[in-house]
């Protein structure tokens, strides 16, 4: 009998506040128990800006949570993203002793600690970091070092980092629930976890979690992450050009947004209007569809533009072409504008292969939490490749020690 | 003008035997004069002047005058400034006696003690009165040394004003805090005198030097005018290899300037190379694009180049500059940003240079009439020059010392003279901030009315086929009511702008009702009217093209036609918008909009790739890269 385990799943986003609890099977299947959602406030481009708006729609989430899925939950996997966090790849290169020429799970380690060993910024501290591959005397791509015969061995890692600060405020937001975090993941390498498969992360492809407050990324190459980032710019800011444009107030270009907005304004007959309705369904205006589509359009396709640059010089390895998650990618049109910035094969895609109450699930708004869940099973069970994940106990010393 | 040409060429021929004299009062101020004659860098008469004879006695200055004696005897002011003013008055002939016969004199005051702040002013004004130029290097007491001394030094200041022709202030408290936290009191006190005695070796050498490209007293006046204004000064002097880029390194390394920070919201900014005679163009040229990197783009950069071969092989750089006081507290601390915001305001108090500035022109005008030196005021900045001879060509003296003579301010204000001329510049930046004053005004209302949609669907207009953002653009305002100065050009504007697209009768319609003062807020919502067309355009365009934001800058004739109304409104009302203004200048290089552009995000830490501040809607931007 597999012994399972209960996580809970928490990310704090600009739109909205989502506590998932799910049960890892040890034979690799989760199950969702409950999701817990509150709208969100407090939050700008997915870095908390008032505590107290936040805690108060934490809250909210998580009884929800716990009503669902009727577990009480002390712990929880918190998912942070925001401008500030950076990634880059290093290398470590470990040269063995003379006299021995086996590697050793020493001499892996060594190298993992020199790849580690990264200059960042002082007030940055490590979020992740995670194993490429490791290259033995210039072979690439070798997963399992151990017990083959070098004389040096490289560690080729993937590390993203942060600002102190601002991690450290969205922990102890959290902890003045009070809940314990259990670790930190940033949300886009979460959400990959179940937004990609194994095929798709081999042949190559680009993750895009396109959020209210930002779009955060994942880029893999050959099944190794090869960078990741946060784009401040996300479906608010889709929203705040309407309501410019149009002169009306967020709330209702939210919703039209969501109604009727889409990124395809070239296919739009010439002064088709669309009624604005207000709360009790009087029609208290129009607005012409081509021009709702084009700001739209304008706004996405500089948004995906912003996420191109970032990756252009991986784009041509992506054989699996773009997986776009996260709420704006129910919008209309958006797998076309994608296709068109990217010039790759575009798939929307929610998270799979999770049990439970599904149809729920396969919604992309869930990917991150989700993924959360997975996020704390492939830790727990320590796979290859996520295992040199720092422990969490470590971790969180780190920052408390730091702090 | 025939008798002035001749004073000149006079001029000209003794311009060699230009006498300086350093004075310095107090105990601060013999501290510097020490530290002058043990450099030997001056060619001048330094004189050490104090009430207190044991200080006096220490002092290695050449020439030393005990002020007071008889109501002294001997003993220190005691921190009283009047017993120090007193003293001064006692010794006056004696002071006019040291003094006589120099054309330039320089005092170097420590304020806040007695000696230094009663004396100094006594002594300025005899100078003053000698016919010399004068100029005041004062060092402002540290924090610590409590109220009393802070204030008696704002009284010295403040009479200092009157006799000086410059004043260069040190704040004490910033060489302190900068560069020694920790280290002893004496050497705080020690650098703070080499400070100020490189300066006054650094000016006099500018003064004096025959230089390639001039710099005189006016530029260093208008480098310093800044209300209640601190001197920003640096030295660096180098050998070798790259003399050039270690030289500035070393002035920028001054504390007063704070590696360069500061220089940030320098407003004016003197520099000054001097070299031996192996200085090349090179050089110059590469001390001056490092600096620039220091330097905002809009600041007046006074330039001066010099050939002394006394310096050999090594080479110097002279910064000088001056912040208000207040900008110095608040900017030395959370520089970042907020910079943008800063020259603006820095703006407002120039044109009108509170007190100095006319006294400055006196002063050219009095050294004129006593035939004094003021060679290189001539040379270097001829119009203002000449305009104050003019001006004093009639009044005698009486005339001259008066607080404020009006005539001066016009001419300096009017004529485009080589001394830096602010004017100008403000006027052009206001024209940028024009335009995000009125999207402030879009974003403020979309914030305080939330139902302005209704007003959009209006039949009768779109039947007639008008774009419906036009529509939008009518209907939208209700907010607050504008100069009547404007809506003629809100007129203008409208028919303009509509022409090309129908030229129908609703819109004729519309103008009518322009007319009154309710529907002014056209203006406000106008520029979306404007947006529309360009958008569509733009975008059509840019697809065609290529899909990178760069692409969709093609401004076809056509559109920047059909546009310039909308600008010229733009620029034509400043005026009536200028004091509401508060937002940064620095849009120009970023295609950053006001605070309130920014929306929900306003708060919030600004996405900026490439210049441009991605929180503000694209099309928003978009228009704007258009209308450049």
């Amino acid at each position: 009998m597999a012994k399972s385990t209960i996580y809970a799943g928490l990310e704090i986003g600009t739109q909205k506040i989502c506590v998932v609890v799910g049960e890892a099977k040890r034979d690799g299947a989760i199950k969702i128990l409950g999701v817990g959602q509150a709208p969100s406030r407090g939050v700008r481009k997915g870095e908390i800006v008032d505590f107290d708006k936040v805690q108060t729609c934490l809250n909210d989430a998580l009884v929800r949570a716990e009503d669902r899925s009727d577990v009480m939950i002390r712990n929880v996997f918190l998912g942070v993203t925001g401008a500030h966090i950076e990634s880059l790849n290093n290398r470590g290169c470990y040269r063995l002793p003379e006299d021995q020429n086996e590697i050793t799970e020493d001499d892996v380690e060594e190298s993992k600690e020199i790849a580690r060993n990264v200059e960042i910024q002082q007030q940055n501290v490590f979020l992740h970091s995670i194993t490429r591959q490791y290259i033995v005397d210039g072979q690439e791509a070798v997963r399992q070092p151990i017990g083959r015969e070098a004389r040096t061995l490289e560690a080729d890692y993937h590390i993203i980092h942060g600002v102190r600060g601002r991690i450290q405020n969205a922990i102890r937001c959290v902890r003045e629930i009070p809940l314990e975090v259990e670790d930190v993941v940033f949300n886009p390498i979460a959400a990959a976890q179940v937004v990609l498969n194994r095929e798709a992360k081999q042949q190559g492809s680009l993750m895009l979690d396109f959020g209210a407050g930002t779009v955060d990324y994942v880029l893999y190459e050959d099944g190794m992450v090869t960078a990741t980032g946060c784009i401040p710019l996300g479906g608010e800011h889709i929203t705040q050009d309407i309501a410019q444009a149009f002169q009306i107030h967020h709330g209702r270009a939210e919703r039209l947004k969501i109604a009727e907005g889409s990124t395809n304004y070239q296919d739009v007959r010439d002064g088709e209007l669309i009624r604005v309705e207000d709360d009790n369904g009087l029609v208290i205006g129009e607005v012409e569809r081509g021009f709702l589509n084009e700001v739209i359009y304008l706004r996405t396709e500089e948004i995906l533009g912003q996420v191109r640059d970032r990756v252009q010089e991986h784009l041509g390895k992506l054989a699996a072409g773009v997986y776009l998650t996260g709420g704006v990618s129910l919008m209309k049109g958006i797998d076309a504008t994608a296709r068109e910035v990217f010039g790759l094969k575009v798939t929307r895609a929610g998270s799979a292969s999770v049990s439970g109450v599904t149809a729920t699930f396969e919604n992309p708004i869930y990917s991150t939490p989700i993924g959360l869940i997975r996020y704390a099973q492939i830790l727990d069970s320590e796979k290859p490749f996520l295992s040199p994940l720092a422990r969490l106990g470590r971790r969180m010393a780190d920052l408390i020690n730091i702090v | 003008m025939v008798e002035y040409d001749r004073t000149q060429q006079r001029e000209q021929a003794e311009k060699s035997g230009l006498k300086i004299c350093v004075v310095g009062v107090g105990g601060a101020g013999s501290n510097v004069i020490d530290r002058i004659t043990t450099d030997r860098t001056v060619d001048a008469t330094l004189v050490a002047m104090q009430t207190d004879v044991r200080v006096l006695h220490n002092s290695i200055s050449p020439k030393k005058l005990q002020l007071g004696i008889e109501l002294m005897r001997g003993v220190g002011a005691g921190g009283d400034p009047d017993l120090g003013r007193e003293a001064a008055l006692y010794s006056k002939e004696q002071i006019r006696e040291v003094l006589d016969g120099h054309d330039m004199i320089f005092i170097s005051v420590g304020l806040g003690g007695g000696t230094g702040s009663g004396a100094a002013p006594v002594i300025a004004e005899i100078a003053k009165n000698t016919g010399a130029t004068v100029l005041v290097f004062a060092a402002v007491p540290f924090n610590f040394e409590g109220r009393r001394r802070t204030t008696q030094a704002r009284e010295a200041l403040e009479r200092l004003q009157k006799s000086a022709d410059a004043l260069i202030l040190f704040e004490n408290n910033r060489m302190g805090e900068l560069l020694l936290p920790k280290e002893g009191i004496q050497k705080a006190f020690v650098l703070a005198d080499t400070l100020i005695s490189q300066s006054v070796r650094a000016v006099t050498n500018m003064l004096s030097a025959p230089g390639l490209v001039k710099l005189g007293l006016a530029d260093l006046v208008s480098a310093l005018r800044v209300t209640d204004g601190r001197c920003l000064f640096g030295f660096g002097e180098a050998k070798g290899q790259n003399r050039g880029t270690e030289a500035l390194k070393r002035a920028l390394k001054s504390p007063l300037i704070n590696q360069g920070q500061l220089l940030q919201c320098a407003q004016n900014l003197l520099v000054h190379v001097v070299g031996g005679e192996s200085l090349t163009i090179t050089e110059v040229e590469v001390i001056m694009k490092q600096l620039g990197r220091h330097v905002p783009d809009d600041t007046q950069i006074l330039f001066g180049l010099g050939v002394d071969p006394k310096l050999g092989e090594s080479l110097s750089v002279t910064l000088i500059s001056a912040l208000s006081a207040t900008q110095l507290a608040s900017l030395s601390i959370e520089e970042a940003e907020e910079l943008a915001p800063a020259p603006v305001e820095r703006r407002a108090p120039r044109p009108a240079p509170a007190p100095k500035s006319p006294q400055t022109l006196e002063l050219f005008a009095s050294s004129n009439g006593n035939g004094v030196h003021s060679d290189e005021e001539l040379e270097t900045r001829p119009t203002v020059a000449m305009k104050a001879a003019v001006a004093s060509v009639p009044p005698p003296p009486a005339e001259l010392f008066k607080p404020s003579a009006p005539e001066p301010a016009p001419a300096r204000v009017a004529k485009p003279t080589p001394a830096p001329e602010p004017l100008p510049e403000p006027v052009a930046e206001v024209e940028p901030e024009e335009v995000e004053v009125v999207y402030q005004r879009d974003a403020d209302e979309e914030v305080e009315e939330e139902e302005v949609v209704a007003p959009v669907m209006n039949p009768r207009n779109r039947d007639e086929g008008i774009k419906l953002s036009q529509v939008i653009g009518l209907g939208t305002g209700k907010a607050a009511t504008r100069a009547t100065a404007r809506l003629t050009q809100v007129v203008d504007e409208i028919e303009l702008g509509t022409e090309p697209e129908s030229p129908n009768t609703e819109a004729n319609d519309a103008f009518e009702v322009t007319g009154h003062v309710e529907l002014t807020p056209v203006l406000q919502a106008q520029p979306e009217t404007a947006a529309i067309p360009i958008r569509r355009e733009t975008t059509v365009r840019a697809r065609t093209v290529e899909a990178t934001p760069a692409a969709r800058q093609p401004q076809p004739n056509k559109e920047n036609e059909f546009f310039t109304p909308a600008v010229t409104t733009m620029q034509a009302t400043p005026v009536a918008i200028a004091p509401a203004t508060t937002t940064p200048a620095a849009e120009q290089q970023t295609f950053r909009l006001g605070q309130e552009d920014r929306g929900r995000f306003k708060d919030t830490e600004p996405a900026i790739v490439q210049g441009e501040d991605l929180d503000i809607p694209t099309w928003m931007r978009l228009r704007k890269k258009l209308k450049r």
